[in-house]
């Protein structure tokens, strides 16, 4: 009985010594499905390693890496100089950067909306509030419901950087909770438009959008996105405090590598070679 | 009695309610709604008839299509209402942070009279409380207040509104109150950061308060790499209410990021007017500074360096026999280690020599730290300031406990 005792009270102090320590991504809404899938794909290949990916918006999860509360941060915009100063003065690094993936950052509409294609112009003056009805840029007489994300969003972040060039989003855009929400919300719909990953895309449309007036319609696809002929794209990112290291630079390397980005492809994104 | 077709119309409004968050209500939904009633209507089978003589009940109405849409639609408005309130709520940003501290100064006496400085200073204390109120309505202007609470009082240590213009990827932004004086690195470095309980000497005696009245403009670019900040500020700091002189004064600081090592350089012109022994008025004198700053994050894994060096003419003390200010220097630098995600070592040498042309009057302070973040909101720091004055150096070292919580 003793011998028992012993041996459990041992292993009880010993196994959390021994034990994986997991690898954290926290971060962006529109990647937690991709990270999840490469992490469940990577675990499955290495037993041992422990991935657990949260989400809650990119500006949660650099805020996360900053405090040292994750040890990677999913990002889907660049980190901005506030932070890496912040990341620089708590942790003295300026942060390592991995995109991983590519995303065209597409512009929904609901299935029985008559528009197909919106300049940049546009899309900006719809979600700067100048535009209200869709007879405006071609379609039936009805006022435009706008989509938007929350503030902490990387999404929201870079379509108001690259979009809207910096100006603020019109008050009537209504914000919702995740890339997902916003899909739900066009697709239910028919007078709505909304923005996010290409991966979302379900039961909704996607605009073809024009550089300007002149330039082709262009939808989001693998080519179009690579090439750069789709106007609205951008890079995925995931952000650490260290150099990789073991597990971290196992999964990160694996991640850009083909195995990975056959999955970043499989989930709807655009492979970042 | 046919439950259900009261059941049923109320299960769809409630759940219409929940999920109105991601889903539009349109008439097309409240149209399927009624329609669902009227089908699951027709197939619930009639109920015997002595099962509904049994019951006393008041047969409730099948609510209308109208109803419903009537429903919906107050249960829409209010939800929009509701959500309006709480964007409101979200343009309000409150942070904040509490220090409190025990000190132990080799100072203390025990003295119920006598001057500040000599009296016990052995104690427990708030050293700061902090709370920020940053209202953004938009991305182009700001209000930020930001009141220190402590045992002394309440002192304002911020309050400023700031313009920024959406034009340029500059981002070049107005800011008019009271703002720390954009000079150097350790003035603008939020004291809930810091890894040493106090600013070194040099910064504290030059720049007392670290804030002042003014305007400034401040802008980033190149890619984020190149920084500035100008201001016209009184030049009296924050302990007085009321500027004395006329003549406003002048700082600002460059600033370039490479990456890992960032760079500045800062200036300050003005002027202080002062009480002498042959002028009651008082006469100006020249308040200059310049420095140097510089951070690098080494490619040793969480070692950070910093420092600074400030040289400029400081104005005396009222009623001095001087005619012109006195030439001063001081300079700090800190070594920084982080041991993980929760332990930092901390060590800080500063200089501060308050007329250079006066031998044996410099004081310098090493100063040992460890602080160990409990969790991302709250760090406990243990501080020792080893602190020489080089003529006469007198018992003042001084030991600081420090819990500090943050939101």
């Amino acid at each position: 009985m003793k011998k028992i005792l012993t041996a459990i009270l041992t292993a009880a102090v010993a196994l959390p010594l021994f034990a994986a320590k997991p690898v954290t991504i926290k971060g962006s809404d529109t990647m937690v499905i991709m990270n999840a899938r490469l992490a469940e794909t990577f675990m499955a290949k290495m037993p041992g390693t422990i991935i657990q990916v949260t989400g809650g918006g990119s500006g949660v999860g650099i805020a996360a890496l900053i405090n040292g509360t994750t040890d990677v941060a999913a990002s889907s915009r660049p980190i901005k100089a506030s932070e890496v100063d912040k990341l620089k003065a708590r942790f003295a690094t300026p942060g390592y950067a991995y995109p991983i993936a590519r995303d065209g950052l597409s512009v929904y509409l609901n299935t029985a909306n008559a528009v197909k294609e919106l300049t940049l112009a546009q899309i900006r003056d719809i979600y700067l509030g100048k535009v209200t009805n869709w007879k405006e840029v071609g379609g039936k007489d009805a006022l435009i419901i706008l989509y938007s994300r929350e503030n902490s969003s990387g999404t929201y972040t870079y379509f108001k950087d690259n979009v809207l060039m910096g100006r603020d989003f019109s008050p009537r855009a209504q914000t919702l909770q995740g890339t997902a929400a916003v899909v739900n919300a066009v697709a239910n719909d028919p007078n709505g438009i909304g923005y996010g990953g290409a991966a979302y895309a379900k039961g909704i449309k996607f605009a073809a959008v024009k550089k300007d007036a002149k330039s082709p319609a262009i939808l989001p696809s693998l080519e179009t996105v690579r090439s750069g002929q789709y106007p609205i794209s951008r890079y995925l990112y995931l952000y650490t405090r260290v150099k990789p290291a073991k597990e971290m630079k196992s999964f990160l390397d694996w991640a850009v590598g083909p195995e990975g980005q056959e999955i970043v492809t499989k989930v709807g994104y655009f492979p970042v070679k | 009695m046919n439950w259900k077709s009261l059941v049923v119309p109320l299960a769809l409004v409630v759940c219409a309610s929940a999920f109105a968050e991601d889903a539009k209500i349109t008439n097309a939904a409240i149209e399927q709604a009624a329609a669902e009633v009227v089908a699951d209507e027709a197939q619930v089978p009639e109920q015997p008839e002595q099962a509904e003589e049994a019951t006393d009940e008041v047969k409730p109405t099948t609510p209308t299509t109208e109803e419903l849409a009537g429903k919906l639609e107050s249960f829409g408005e209010a939800f929009t209402e509701m959500r309006n309130q709480l964007e409101n709520l979200n343009r309000m940003r409150i942070t904040g942070y509490l220090q409190a501290q025990y000190v132990n100064d080799e100072r203390s006496t025990n003295e119920l009279t006598g001057p500040a400085a000599t009296r016990n200073l052995d104690q427990f204390s708030v050293r700061r409380a902090r709370l920020k109120f940053t209202y953004q309505f938009s991305p182009t202007s700001r209000f930020v207040l930001q009141p220190d609470i402590t045992s002394s009082g309440v002192v304002l240590k911020d309050g400023y509104v700031e313009f920024t213009e959406p034009w340029t990827t500059w981002k070049h932004t107005l800011t008019a109150g009271q703002f720390n004086w954009p000079f150097g690195f350790e003035i603008m470095y939020s004291s809930s950061s810091r890894e040493v309980p106090e600013r070194s000497r040099v910064v504290r005696t030059l720049f007392p308060g670290e804030r002042d009245r003014g305007v400034m403009l401040s802008g980033l670019g190149l890619g984020d790499r190149l920084s500035y900040r100008v201001a016209i500020v009184n030049g009296t700091g924050t302990a007085q209410s009321f500027d004395f002189n006329k003549r406003k004064d002048l700082v600002g600081r460059l600033g370039y990021s490479f990456g890992a090592v960032d760079v500045g350089a800062s200036v300050y012109r003005g002027s202080d007017l002062v009480t002498t022994s042959f002028n009651a008025k008082g006469i100006e004198f020249d308040k200059e500074r310049q420095g140097i700053d510089v951070q690098w994050a080494t490619p040793i894994q969480g070692l950070g360096l910093r420092g600074e060096y400030i040289t400029g003419k400081q104005a005396p003390s009222s009623g001095t026999t001087r005619s012109v200010s006195q030439d001063v220097e001081g300079w700090y630098f800190y070594a920084i280690k982080n041991l993980g995600t929760r332990h930092q070592i901390v060590v800080r040498a500063d200089d501060y020599d308050p007329d250079t042309n006066i031998a044996n009057n410099a004081v310098r302070t090493i100063n040992p730290s460890y602080i160990f973040h409990w969790d991302a909101n709250s760090k406990v720091m243990a501080s020792y300031e080893f602190i020489e004055t080089e003529a006469n150096d007198p018992d003042d070292n001084v030991f600081t406990l420090r819990y500090q919580y943050s939101f």
